[in-house]
């Protein structure tokens, strides 16, 4: 094969490989779930389309030139009148003044005049619905103003309604992204930033922080669950009541050692002497799909791993590991924290 | 060029005072007394005086007139240097009231006045380096090197007066 | 003309007088004193090359750390510093320095006939600091606290309260440090475009290669301030206790970025100008034709990096900024495609109506336009503002600036490196190999990445140590890893190429691609002084002008601006290139070595935090200035 003409192949195998990518569901951005992401991928294909005729235009010319290399009567061109030079001023002129003029309007214009009005933040009070989230090094903090519900790592929302989602940090910058559901926002210190989360059908849709934010930048992901709005209230509901009394010994035990021990310096409880919020609120963790912020899984024995060795999973946490407890203790831990529902 | 260079990182310092100052609810902050205005205006006046005799030292080097070259580097280098002493006074003075530290304001503030007074040190040793080459006589080199540092100080004097007005401006509203 | 072989006895004792008058001295003293643009160009050429492969090194490791999902090859914190390093190292101790500092450096006076730059003592100070910083940066390291904010560090992360530790003073220091050789190197090139040409250049007949750096040296001169006020406010608040940046009491994080993209955009623009220049050096000897459409190309390189300086905040898209701000920032950006289309096109339509041939030099020219449009595609597409904000901090973004960087910097330095092998060593290089290095980097970069665009839509973001395995994102990694490797082997097959071409190679003459500029009329490697007679210039392709080549071998037998009298070079108008006036050139000295070194010791002492140390060899540098400054240069 001509080896200029890889590159066209090459070109050619664009569509191809982003329209596979497309199919799937997990922190896609071809697979959009609301109408901004929806929108955002629409821009994205038609660019695409135009951009792989560009790149075609250019591969064409260099072709070309290759083509005619071998032409006969060709001489060099030092002196005189420069054949050709009309032709190359108008190729350079409409290809590279008058055509991309254009095209750059209408993206332009299609973009961000129309799109942006999608994906740019709410009005304050706009929508029904607030929610908080604030930035930590490295996990999300989720409130419902309105309610005392706090949790982590995890948003619910009702289908099919926008929300207003304010976004701050409680040290460095993050960024805030469910590719799937809107655009990225950066949490800002000193300020409150604010996107509309929407999505179009029940579902999970995966995101992660998206600004450096330092040692374990790599695994501060959250779920936004989008449920039917009856099921959403109910969860919001248990979300906001206390923490339910341990049933059990083992259960018991834990809620001592948790009280007494240095969890309770970190993890807020509620309804319990726990108030500290150096970290992830605890009152209903057991809800929680995953640990340390889609790190790991939620089950007893990865949560037993985790209090004893978490820094195994995200070397440099800010959870020191308690590899020094007690087997026991820890089992009475892990017991009472998996009631926490 | 390298004064364009300087004269841009002055550029990006004044931008940041202007980016502090439409940020905050109260100009200057809390605490910090709005600065004065007479007292800086004066010795602004002093240090662009200066420009006056460096302009003068150029032209007479141009016309090989060394002995009133000298003479007005000399001046010139009084002038200056009398508003070095004074500016720096002025400045560790401030420093007492209200330390760098504070915030914003004071960073800002501390870091354009010190910069342009760094500055003015510099363009006093080029004075004295100066004088120090006129004292043996007139040379091509030693004519550019007049020119050049006349231009310096008109550059510098420009800085300082744009400083000093964006400092001032906190005592306005 | 090859001057190489003088017609004339009266010429040949000309050439002799000035051999003996631009003589270096020997050894390693002749090196550390040297203030011979072509000895500082190789200096900046081998030391920039060393950088590039730890820069290189860095890279590979964390290539092969991503090949799988939950690796544990390095820790968080090394992987870190080592996306930290790598961007510092390629953009700040690479490809600038490579440009400016070695292409820009041995080959501007030789285009404009001038025999060494305005200000060769500056000249190699600019190289000793930069090679200062470089050291200084990589001593952190070496300690075990290099950077690790990212190369554009934002705060708070970057402030004392989130990194305790030496790490960001080093970056702080080093950015400082580097940008002073910079800055000098720009005033440098700046004024020996403008005054050093030779008579009858004027500015309309200036080599391409020149416009270029011209307006690449213009852009660092104002880029680079706002990057050290950032600089100098973040190492204050760090170790003085200001609050520049600090919300609580009245400073602002997005101040840092602010001040870092005004420098930042302008930036990328610097990194690439200087390599249009090389294309467009090359594209003419490869061609056998005058560039297409070149006052039009001559302005959009000058137009980039002018309109560069108002588009900085695309960089902040997503930092909440009002729509208004936005959507002024993308209006800006929009305009500043149009003189990179412009280029592009014109640089085709001279492949397609001259007669190409496709030597290795030129192979990487081709390679690099079918990378940069690649590359400024996915650019546009950030003008749409919705987009930019789903993909920036993604892979999506590594690509496109990779694609830009990687192909429309890093392709044509090295296109640049084959085309000027022959004049720099006076030896051929081996062609088979050559075209094997470029397909090979050509694939290998392409593996490499590409697949980035698709796996920063499937969510990758940047900067992550590690991801999951059930994201989709293992294969593209895989597949771009692998690409990795084929690049350094390319690399490693083009340097092989390059050192066995020097011990093997066929001898060059002086002009064996033909050139159109006045580099190929000296012999390979040139003379000391460049130029046995200054050049006379009627057009911008000087070498093609048979006549005028003639006459200076006229005027090279009959001593007209031979100028073997002293240590001499002319100086011309700016704009219409006239004979002002001869001036004396200063020779080899020790001076910018010293200062070099007594400014090291000033950021050493910074860095430790002894302020009184630090300012006492503030006036020691200032006292190495004053005995630079004590030898006048004789009246003209």
């Amino acid at each position: 094969m001509n080896r200029l003409r890889r590159g066209r192949l090459a070109a050619a195998l664009v569509p191809l490989a982003l329209l596979a990518a497309g199919c799937d569901r997990k922190q896609n951005a071809l697979a959009p779930a609301s109408h901004q992401s929806q929108d955002i991928a629409t821009l994205f294909w038609w660019m695409t389309g135009v951009s792989v005729v560009g790149l075609a235009v250019v591969i064409g010319l260099l072709l070309l030139a290759w083509k005619r290399s071998g032409r006969r009567g060709a001489a060099a061109d030092t002196h005189g009148s420069k054949p050709g030079e009309r032709v190359g001023w108008y190729v350079v002129v409409i290809g590279g003044v008058a055509v991309p003029i254009l095209l750059i309007t209408a993206l332009f214009v299609v973009a961000n005049l129309f799109v942006i009005k999608t994906t740019e933040a709410p009005a304050a009070n706009s929508t029904k619905r607030t929610i908080l989230v604030i930035g930590h090094q490295w996990w999300w903090e989720v409130r419902y103003p309105g309610t005392s519900a706090v949790t982590a790592n995890e948003i619910h929302i009702p289908v099919r309604t926008p929300v207003r989602l304010e976004v701050r940090t409680a040290d460095v910058i993050h960024s805030f992204w469910v590719p799937e559901l809107n655009r990225k926002i950066d949490t800002l210190p000193g300020t409150t930033n604010a996107i509309e989360l929407y999505a179009d059908a029940v579902g999970r849709y995966r995101g992660q922080c998206a600004e450096f934010c330092g040692l374990q930048h790599a695994h501060m992901g959250i779920w936004v669950d989008a449920e039917p709005p009856a099921k959403f209230r109910q969860w919001l509901a248990g979300q906001s009541r206390p923490a339910a009394a341990p049933k059990g010994a083992l259960a018991s035990a834990g809620r001592d050692a948790f009280m007494t021990g240095a969890c309770a310096d970190c993890h807020q409880i509620r309804g319990t002497s726990a108030t500290s919020q150096v970290g992830p609120d605890l009152t209903h963790v057991a809800d929680r799909q995953t640990l340390a912020a889609l790190t790991i899984p939620n089950t007893p024995s990865y949560l037993h791993d985790w209090i004893r060795d978490s820094q195994r999973f995200k070397p440099g946490n800010l959870m020191p590991s308690f590899g020094g407890l007690p087997e026991q203790e820890l089992r009475e831990l892990v017991a009472y924290l998996e009631e926490l529902k | 060029m390298l004064i364009a260079s300087e004269a841009t990182l002055f550029g990006a310092f004044i931008g940041t005072y202007f980016y502090f100052r439409f940020r905050a609810p109260q100009w200057p902050p809390d605490g910090i007394p709005e600065p004065r205005v007479v007292v800086p205006l004066i010795l602004l006046a002093v240090l662009l005086a200066g420009s006056i005799p460096m302009h003068l030292a150029s032209q007479a080097a141009s016309a090989g007139r060394v002995g009133a070259a000298r003479l007005f580097v000399l001046a010139a280098l009084a002038l200056q240097a009398g508003y070095f002493a004074w500016a720096v006074h002025d400045f560790s003075a401030q420093l007492q009231m209200f330390d760098i530290t504070r915030d914003a304001y004071s960073s800002i503030y501390y870091v354009l006045l010190g910069a342009a007074l760094a500055h003015v040190a510099l363009g006093i040793l080029f004075d004295l380096w100066l004088l120090g080459k006129l004292v043996r006589g007139l040379t091509t080199y030693r004519l550019h090197a007049t020119q050049a540092i006349a231009f310096y100080w008109h550059a510098v004097n420009v800085i300082a007066l744009v400083v000093t007005l964006t400092l001032l401006t906190a005592a306005i509203g | 003309m090859a001057i190489a072989t003088p017609p004339t006895p009266a010429a040949a004792r000309r050439m002799d007088r000035l051999e003996v008058m631009w003589q270096s001295r020997p050894g390693v003293l002749g090196w550390l004193t040297t203030t011979d643009h072509k000895r500082i160009g190789l200096l900046y050429f081998w030391t920039t090359l060393v950088l590039f492969g730890a820069g290189g090194i860095e890279a590979m490791v964390m290539r092969t750390q991503l090949i799988q999902p939950n690796n544990d090859l390095v820790s968080p914190g090394t992987y870190d510093e080592l996306f930290t390093l790598h961007g510092l190292t390629m953009i700040f101790f690479f490809i600038i320095p490579m440009t400016t500092g070695a292409f820009g450096n041995y080959l501007i006076p030789l285009m404009i006939g001038a025999r060494d730059m305005a200000f060769p003592r500056m000249n190699a100070l600019s190289y000793w600091i930069f090679l200062g910083s470089a050291i200084f940066l990589y001593t952190s390291l070496a300690l075990g606290m290099a950077p690790n904010a990212g190369w554009f560090d934002y705060v708070p992360l970057a402030s004392k309260q989130y990194t305790p530790g030496h790490n960001i003073d080093f970056y702080a220091l080093a950015i400082i440090f580097n940008s002073i050789a910079s800055t000098l190197t720009a005033a440098q090139f700046i004024v020996t475009i403008l005054k050093s040409r030779a008579p009858g250049m004027s500015f309309n007949r200036m080599p391409l290669f020149c416009f270029a750096f011209l307006a690449a040296s213009f852009g660092l001169l104002f880029a680079l301030p706002p990057l050290s006020a950032d600089a100098i406010f973040l190492f204050l608040d760090r170790n003085v206790g200001t609050h520049f940046f600090d919300p609580s009491h009245g400073g602002a994080a997005l101040l840092w970025q602010h001040l870092f993209w005004i420098f930042g955009h302008p930036e990328v623009y610097i990194l690439i100008v200087p390599a249009f220049g090389i294309a467009t050096s090359i594209i003419p000897a490869f061609t056998q034709r005058r560039l297409v459409a070149f006052p039009l190309v001559a302005i959009a390189e000058l137009l980039v990096v002018f309109i560069g300086f108002g588009v900085w905040a695309h960089h902040m898209f997503a930092t909440g900024m009002s729509t208004t701000a936005l959507v002024f920032f993308a209006g800006a950006t929009s305009m500043v495609v149009i003189p990179s289309t412009i280029q592009v096109f014109a640089w085709c339509m001279s492949f397609v109506l001259g007669v190409a041939r496709f030597k290795t030099p030129l192979l990487f020219i081709a390679g690099f336009i079918f990378m940069f449009v690649a590359g400024g595609l996915t650019g546009i597409m950030f003008i749409a503002i919705p987009f930019d904000q789903q993909v920036t901090d993604t892979y999506f973004i590594i690509a496109h600036f990779h694609y830009i960087i990687f192909g429309a910097a890093v392709f044509p330095i090295f296109g640049g490196m084959y085309y000027w092998f022959p004049k720099v060593t006076g030896k051929l290089y081996f062609e088979r190999p050559g075209q094997i290095s470029f397909w090979l980097l050509f694939v290998g970069t392409n593996l490499l990445f590409f697949p980035m665009h698709i796996v920063g839509l499937l969510g990758m973001t940047r900067r992550i140590y590690t991801y999951p395995s059930n994201l989709g994102w293992t294969s593209y990694n895989v597949i771009e890893t692998i690409g990795g490797y084929i690049t350094l082997v390319g690399i490693l097959v083009l340097f092989g190429n390059l050192v066995w071409s020097y011990l093997r190679g066929l001898p060059a003459g002086p002009d064996p691609w033909h050139g159109p500029t006045l580099e190929w009329t000296t012999s390979s490697p040139p003379p000391e002084y460049d130029f046995a007679v200054i050049p006379k210039v009627t057009s911008a392709y000087p070498n093609w002008d048979v006549e005028d080549r003639e006459e200076d071998r006229r005027k090279l037998a009959g001593g007209v601006l031979v100028l073997d009298e002293g240590h001499e070079q002319v100086e011309v108008t700016p704009v219409d290139g006239w004979l002002s006036r001869v001036v004396e050139m200063p020779h080899d000295s020790p001076w910018p070595v010293l200062l070099a070194l007594c400014l090291s010791l000033v950021f050493v002492m910074l860095l430790l935090q002894h302020f009184a140390i630090a300012g006492l060899m503030g006036i020691l540098c200032l006292l190495t200035l004053l005995g630079w400054h004590s030898k006048e240069p004789e009246a003209a």
